[in-house]
């Protein structure tokens, strides 16, 4: 295996990086085809890297996956009641929610552990190595021998390609997100599947935030979502709206990330922060229609008033 | 027996402005209800409010005698009422099927997929119905016909017992009527109630078995078709007395005024098209099409919505580039857009700031580097004073009118800047009678001013409004503009063409 040596570390960091991204990139993918783009992903992430910490201290790892879930899902729910509910602007409501959630969960980590600067040591979730598959070379450990969180991302693809398009409530979703006017008179719930639509694009980002902090780095500390759910509103555009993919641009986007660091370490004469900018690029040829026509939702950040 | 759909007491405001007081209304099983009204009357909010779309604020909605609460869409369509938007309620981005399938519940499984077979069902609805459907095309790439269809279908896919229509003739050519009638005289005579909302007068009265008329938001009065006359329903539209006043004016227009033959007085050339081609963006093309507009005349464009005009317009308006041929305009262009709300209104300014951006260049509207807005509201007073708008002030929020006020406010503007050419696309689409001549009125009247007037044209779908004002008239073909002789200016003769390429065209 000694030959596969530099290729499968790299695969394995590029699918760790990944995972985060995948996750809530699939769940902002279900609310932007509802026609809710939530810049307060960031904000989910954040909540579930903290409720991931905090849960995993009362109730072990797996606890603090739960609790992380459910602290994005209530970061999205806040977005949602404004910007759903209430018709607030969806931009500038999601960068309020985002900047606010960064404020609040620092506030709540330091009165909890004070501003010590000692890092935090947290029990993480560990690896399951599935049978078979992860002796694949090279790609095998990177894929197959991951936690739950990544198996999760994995199973989201076909599931949610399946509602989106094979289930009433799935078209229900997508005639909400390119014409509310037309589903609202074929006796769809507009503001009802939007509400539902955003609160799991939260859960989803949850997740992502806590295998931040109980898979990826068993810590946390202020700020560690990092513009995660920034990138992952970037991977969903790159991934064309659809699970396959925006999982697919997902990796690339971790991938791109790997690179990075494995240049970093080995000190080539490179600017490797190119390899950062490289994904964004892609995305906005992907936004101005040169992969395809351009699938944006039509609605998409259009209020709703009724 | 029982009502199919039964309003009792109705009233539904939308802020300030009443859209229905108390209104009663009783629909019988197997009848064709017509609904007529001004713009502003409140057929539409009527049909809504059946169809479970809008809540009422007082009174009570029952279908087939069951009430329909506060249930929204679901329950009424539950109860069996189905509706046809005069704007179509389809997702533009998906198939037909995929739009009929979202609408019927009985297209999916508990599971929530889709049912094996339906599709089968879909297109037996279809033959049953004698409506040829495209159903496996994205909506956003047909034409308004096509689209009216897939609604049509959409609505009548479940157990259907209360249809309600809205304005559904105004994209449809006479022939094209017929057909649309025939499919509800069969609906009908299965059992099912049909509310049809219109505001021709003799197609209503050709398809009704009994008729409705609204006045601002009131009930005026229930006739059966065979016992009323169009001139009494034009009287109950518009109150007594107005409409004939109206009617006269507008004959007075179009026969006393009318300009001499084309050819030997008519002015000199204002716009002209060479071999214009519009290909880009594919779905209403313009193929070699040549037109000159000279002053004076009214250069009528007739043809079954959908087949070019809206390119056509935009390039006459000067906001689309031609592919390939020679484009003169002048530097000034009228335009009367078709799309009221999106391209002739920003809906959230007042009347006064609507106007304004219209004539905000011009120097009598300048004060240094300062807009003269004492000017501007003055010139909005005599367009609302002038075109009739129901508006208490020129400082009224534009989204606040109906649709016919708001043409009517789109349509004086518009004046302001047709010193050369004025295209009006459209221009009386879901207008109420009295609107609709006052507008017709008024054009006529701007190309046969004195002086040097504009030159005018007219694209319309409504063949009657072509035939009353215009001197010459060309049909639209599947993008090609084919002029016709004056012996054959008739409705028979120009529907012959209107119709003529579908079937020369289809593969």
């Amino acid at each position: 295996m000694a030959e596969f040596g530099a290729l499968s570390s790299f695969l394995v960091a590029a699918v760790g990086l990944a995972v985060p991204l995948a996750l809530a990139a699939l769940g902002e993918t279900v609310s932007e085809r509802a026609g809710v783009i939530n810049i307060g992903l960031e904000g989910s992430v954040i909540w579930g890297a903290l409720g991931g910490a905090l849960g995993a201290l009362a109730l072990g790892p797996y606890g603090g996956l739960a609790v992380g879930v459910l602290a994005g899902g209530m970061a999205a729910l806040v977005f949602a009641a404004f910007a759903v509910w209430l018709n607030t602007d969806q931009i500038i409501t999601g960068t309020a929610v985002t900047i606010g959630s960064l404020g609040f969960t620092g506030a709540v980590f330091q009165s909890r552990f004070g501003a010590t600067g000692l890092a935090l040591e947290l029990p993480t979730v560990p690896a399951w190595e599935v049978p078979l598959l992860a002796r694949i070379p090279a790609v095998g450990p990177a894929f197959f021998d991951q936690a739950v969180t990544a198996y999760l991302a994995y199973l989201l693809v076909p599931v949610l390609g399946w509602f989106l398009f094979r289930t009433r409530r799935g078209l229900a979703l997508r005639a909400v997100g390119e014409s509310p006017e037309a589903a609202h008179a074929a006796g769809v719930p507009v503001v009802w599947t939007r509400m539902l639509a955003v609160v799991f694009a939260g859960l989803a980002a949850g997740l992502a935030g806590a295998h931040l902090s109980l898979v990826h780095t068993g810590t946390f500390a202020e700020n560690m979502s990092a513009g995660k759910g920034f990138i992952a509103i970037a991977v969903v555009v790159l991934g064309r709206w659809n699970p396959k993919w925006v999982i697919a641009a997902a990796l690339f986007f971790g991938g791109a990330e790997a690179l990075q660091f494995a240049l970093q370490a080995v000190d080539a004469d490179l600017p490797y922060p190119l390899f950062l900018a490289l994904p964004y690029v892609l995305s906005l040829a992907a936004l101005a229609g040169w992969f395809g026509r351009s699938q944006a939702p039509r609605g998409l950040a259009l209020p709703w008033p009724r | 027996m029982r009502d199919a759909l039964r309003l009792r007491g109705v009233t539904r405001r939308f802020g300030p402005v009443i859209a229905l007081d108390e209104v009663d209304f009783a629909l019988a099983p197997g009848e064709i209800h017509g609904l007529l009204g001004e713009n502003g009357a409140g057929k539409t909010t009527l049909a809504r409010v059946a169809a479970g779309i809008l809540q009422p604020d007082a009174g009570r909605v029952e279908i087939g005698g069951q009430p329909l609460g506060n249930g929204g869409v679901g329950v009424a369509r539950a109860l069996g009422v189905a509706m046809v938007h005069q704007h179509f309620s389809l997702v533009p981005r998906f198939t037909g099927f995929e739009n009929v399938a979202l609408f019927d519940v009985a297209a999916w499984t508990r599971r929530g997929t889709l049912r094996s077979g339906y599709r089968d069902r879909v297109e037996a609805r279809a033959g049953e119905l004698r409506l040829a459907v495209e159903l496996d095309a994205p909506i956003r790439g047909l034409g308004v016909v096509a689209r009216q269809r897939v609604e049509i279908l959409k609505a009548l896919m479940g157990d259907t017992r209360v249809l309600l229509l809205d304005e559904p003739t105004a994209v449809l050519a006479p022939q094209e009527v017929e057909g649309l009638f025939a499919v509800l005289r069969q609906v009908a005579r299965a059992g099912a109630g049909i509310v049809l909302v219109a505001h021709k007068l003799d197609e209503v009265l050709a398809a009704a078995d009994r008729v409705t008329v609204l006045r601002r938001g009131q009930w005026v009065m229930t006739r059966a078709a065979a016992e009323v006359s169009a001139r009494e329903l034009a009287e109950a539209m518009v109150g007594a007395g107005v409409g004939v006043r109206g009617g006269g004016g507008v004959e007075a227009t179009a026969g006393g005024a009318r300009a001499p033959e084309f050819g030997a007085a008519a002015g000199d050339v204002v716009a002209e098209l060479r071999d214009v081609t519009v290909a880009a963006g594919g779905s209403l093309p313009l193929r070699g099409v040549s037109m000159q507009v000279r002053r004076g005349e009214i250069l009528g464009i007739a043809g079954v919505g959908g087949n070019g005009q809206r390119t056509l317009a935009a390039v006459l308006a000067g906001m689309r580039l031609p592919d390939s041929g020679e484009v003169q305009l002048p530097e000034e262009v009228g335009w009367i857009p078709q799309d009221r709300t999106n391209e002739g209104l920003v809906n959230e300014f007042t009347i006064s700031e609507n106007v304004a951006f219209a004539v905000h260049d011009r120097s009598e509207y300048r004060k240094g580097p300062w807009l003269d807005w004492a000017g501007v509201e003055e010139t909005a007073s005599a367009l609302v004073r002038d075109m009739d708008v129901r508006a208490d002030s020129p400082a009224v929020t534009a989204s606040v009118l109906s649709g016919g006020n708001q043409q009517k406010v789109v349509t004086g503007r518009e004046f302001l800047r047709s010193g050369n050419l004025l295209v009006a696309e459209s221009p009386t689409r879901g207008l109420d009678v009295k609107a609709t001549l006052a507008v017709r009125a008024r054009i006529g009247e701007i190309a046969r001013s004195g002086g040097r007037p504009p030159g005018v044209v007219l694209i319309s779908a409504d063949l009657d409004e072509v035939l009353e004002l215009s001197d010459r008239i060309a049909v639209m073909v599947r993008g090609r503009l084919i002029p016709v002789p004056r012996e054959d200016h008739n409705p028979a003769a120009i529907g012959e063409l209107m119709l003529s390429a579908r079937r020369e065209g289809a593969p």
